[in-house]
């Protein structure tokens, strides 16, 4: 079976942590990052709560200076892809075109661009600011961190409704099996922003006062080092995880509707195990992509039933730091620490070392994901 | 051994200021069209110009009035450049498994037009229709033309700002020689809105006259907007039932520049580094190139940096092959330009004729290379590169051959 990398190195700046083991630890010990909103936060919205990176400072990692530059996603995403490649030990400058980066995300220049627009739309088309144009693309914060760490790989930002990270591992796998890159970092970034929450409460998508099913929005940054299993093992990195396997399944549905089909998101499943060449029983532990949209997390429970005998336990990461398209992110982080933990879920049983990961997104969008520890042997 | 797989391009697709399909949009091409003219889709008198390269009339007649509701302008003119495409390449998608069939876009304003629309009410203190944002992602589209054709493959788009559609085919090509998909259907379809139309002019790198790629006088670019998609299809199952094939797509380069975040580098050292990693990945040396379809945004730093990146990643070859850049005719359409290019290009092929870079004048001394000034001319082509270079320092640069 062809390789499709290992992780070397995990990051995040997230509501629950500003690094990797602190979101995890905290994960693990059951807290969340979901609270009520500010009266500011609310401004006469359905939706009650939300989850933030608090306090967040881009300091000591980017200057005042520099931080000026940068919008939020920028900077969560710059601080937590350091981070990764850190964890990871890999010598970005010895070979700067050895790596690169793929990025999930659904809401990367929403500051600037409502920004920019507020301006030109409030005021006039003269005055809206040049500055804060270049950050309205989505690709920003991806290609800040390429400019910041000097990664001369692909770089491509991927979005498509929650499984935008996954996606951006799809991608960041098949880079690497074509020799584009010997590794990537894979992650997922959003900012949270208030005419988008708008947006998305206007439609009907966020949990509410007067509505049950929904989401609570996240943000954040979430960063893996995806490697080459040779060059990972060429250069004596201890690879914390090894992804085994990835689907896609998709549903042909309007853009904006959810579409609870059970048998497309077993069918993602079952493609996953495939993939990864194990059975439903060999894997030990799952991270559901269950996120609050009632119809969408029945749905995902009826078709893991039809695989799985019994369920494998379960780690809930969108009832931590809010759902996002970089949600599967921290979904893959989550699932790579609790891989290498000697402590953690695994425990020291002798159980399967394997990890699911599911993202099911609005518009019929389906990714699954298995990650497995790797044998001591050989790391 | 197992077979190698490739992929051929089996169908097009075109939605321009010049043209409204495929066949259309390259007889404008080589006629040296130009789709460049006062801009009615807003109003466009508080910019500092107000000219792009419109859409006059979308060919979606075979929309219902319910869909035209729902969908964008981007959707509109998307799903119109998906049904030529897959009508040309004679696929019957009722006849393949839908699981493997995909759909892979590079995204752009989408229905921004609309949500521009709700924000603006929402400034003023009233409440937009909430339908309003239902299209504000650039995926939307994606989700679209695959609940249109019923497809259950493969789902994604990318937003690498201008190399969005560019990288999207980049991506279409892995799923397919990795072998996640049979058929994607590729491209992009990008609209103008007063983000992009306000953003560029507020950088000052909007030419109030049609812009002049290459041109010493050259004063910035024009924006424009189109559809451009491609039917990408696995060698062996275009062959197997009789597909016409217009091109095979060879591979692509993604590369960083790393260097700043709207500016080239200069040296041209980054965006050869895209043309070197295009040449690797397409297996294919500089000396093969008979054709390059320039980014050729006709901004001051663009062309002279394209310029000395094609020397840098071509060589010798660069002064011996023809470059145009059809931004002349239909502006940088932005998140489409890589696919539209990209049509254009697969056309060159075809038809082995080069379409020319209009208003060209005055030679500059930073761009000394044959842009094809004016003129369409015939030309052997085997194998064209088409360059995309975007905010952020994404550089895509993808190869095709003749069947």
């Amino acid at each position: 079976m062809p390789s499709r990398g290992v992780v070397t190195g995990t990051g995040a700046v997230c509501p629950l942590g500003r690094s990797s083991e602190e979101f995890y630890r905290r994960l693990l010990a059951g807290e969340t990052a979901i609270r009520p909103m500010t009266a500011e936060e609310r401004a006469g919205l359905q939706a009650t709560h939300v989850a933030r990176c608090d306090g967040f400072c881009p300091q000591p990692e980017i200057s005042p200076m520099k931080a000026r530059r940068f919008d939020r996603g920028s900077q969560y995403a710059i601080i937590a892809c350091a981070q990764a490649i850190a964890e990871a030990g890999y010598d970005v400058a010895k070979d700067p075109g050895s790596i690169g980066i793929a990025i999930g995300t659904g809401s990367a220049g929403a500051g600037a661009l409502t920004e920019f627009l507020r301006v030109l739309l409030s005021e006039s088309p003269e005055a809206a600011p040049p500055f804060h144009f270049p950050n309205t693309v989505a690709n920003a914060p991806a290609s800040q961190v390429s400019i910041e760490l000097n990664l001369h790989g692909p770089n491509v930002t991927v979005t498509q409704k929650d499984p935008s990270a996954l996606n951006a591992l799809l991608f960041a796998s098949l880079a690497l099996g074509s020799r584009k890159a010997r590794a990537m970092i894979v992650g997922g970034v959003d900012e949270w922003n208030a005419v988008y929450a708008l947006g998305f409460d206007r439609v009907s998508a966020l949990r509410g006062e007067k509505r049950a099913s929904g989401i609570v929005q996240g943000e954040g940054a979430f960063a893996l080092l995806l490697e080459e299993d040779a060059a990972a093992l060429a250069r004596r990195a201890r690879p914390l995880a090894r992804l085994a396997g990835i689907a896609v399944a998709g549903v042909p549905t309007e853009p904006y509707r959810f579409a609870p089909d059970a048998s497309a998101m077993a069918r993602a499943v079952q493609g996953a195990l495939e993939d990864a060449g194990c059975l439903p029983s060999q894997v030990g532990l799952w991270f559901p992509s269950r996120d609050g949209v009632q119809e969408m997390d029945a749905a995902e429970l009826a078709a893991m039933r039809r695989l799985f005998r019994t369920l494998p336990p379960e780690i809930l990461v969108k009832s931590a730091v809010g759902e996002m398209a970089a949600a599967g992110g921290g979904q893959l982080v989550a699932a790579c620490r609790a891989l290498a933990d000697p402590a953690g879920p695994f425990g020291q049983s002798a159980g399967p070392r394997r990890a699911l990961v599911n993202s099911f997104g609005a518009g019929g969008n389906f990714l699954c994901a298995i990650l497995e520890a790797i044998p001591e042997e050989t790391s | 051994m197992q077979r190698e797989r490739g992929v051929a391009v089996t169908g097009l697709g075109a939605v321009t200021a010049i043209g409204r399909s495929a066949p259309e949009f390259w007889r404008a091409l080589t006629a040296g069209a130009c789709g460049i003219r006062p801009l009615s889709l807003f109003d466009a008198s508080g910019y500092r110009t107000q000219t792009a390269a419109e859409v006059s009339e979308i060919p979606d007649g075979f929309l219902t009035a319910a869909e035209r509701r729902r969908m964008s302008r981007a959707d509109r003119m998307g799903v119109a450049a998906a049904a030529e495409a897959i009508a040309a390449s004679g696929l019957d998608l009722s006849r393949e498994d839908p699981t493997r069939v995909g759909v892979i876009l590079g995204g752009g304003t989408s229905g921004l037009l609309d949500s521009e629309a709700f924000y603006e009410l929402h400034l003023r203190g009233r409440k937009g229709r909430p339908s309003r944002v239902l299209n504000h992602l650039p995926d939307a589209i994606t989700d679209r033309v695959a609940q249109r054709w019923g497809l259950q493959g493969i789902k994604s788009t990318i937003t690498t700002a201008c190399s969005s559609s560019a990288n999207a085919m980049g991506y279409a090509f892995d799923a397919i020689v990795s072998g996640l998909a049979d058929v994607v259907l590729t491209g992009g379809s990008d609209v103008l809105a007063r983000l992009t139309y306000g953003g560029f002019n507020s950088l000052r790198s909007v030419d109030p006259e049609p812009c002049r790629p290459f041109d010493r006088e050259r004063r910035g670019l024009s924006i424009g907007e189109a559809a451009g998609f491609l039917v990408f299809e696995e060698i062996e199952h275009a062959r197997r039932r009789g597909a016409p094939v217009d091109a095979r797509f060879l591979g692509y380069g993604v590369t960083s520049d790393a260097f700043h975040m709207t500016a080239p580098d200069p040296s041209g050292a980054a965006g050869g580094r895209a043309i070197r990693a295009a040449l690797a990945s397409a297996r294919i040396n500089a000396e093969d190139v008979d054709y390059v379809n320039a980014h050729g945004t006709a901004t001051l730093q663009n062309d002279s940096a394209e310029t000395a990146a094609l020397k840098d990643g071509l060589g010798a070859r660069a002064r011996e092959i023809p470059v145009s850049s059809i931004k002349s005719m239909i502006g940088h359409c932005l998140c489409a330009s890589g696919a539209i290019e990209a049509v254009a290009t697969v056309q060159t092929l075809r038809e082995q004729a080069v379409p020319p870079t209009i208003h060209y004048e005055h030679p500059d001394p930073a761009c000394d290379l044959d842009y094809v000034p004016n003129e369409a001319r015939d030309a052997a082509v085997r194998i064209a590169l088409s360059n995309s270079f975007a905010f952020g320092g994404n550089s895509t640069v993808v190869v095709f051959a003749r069947p």
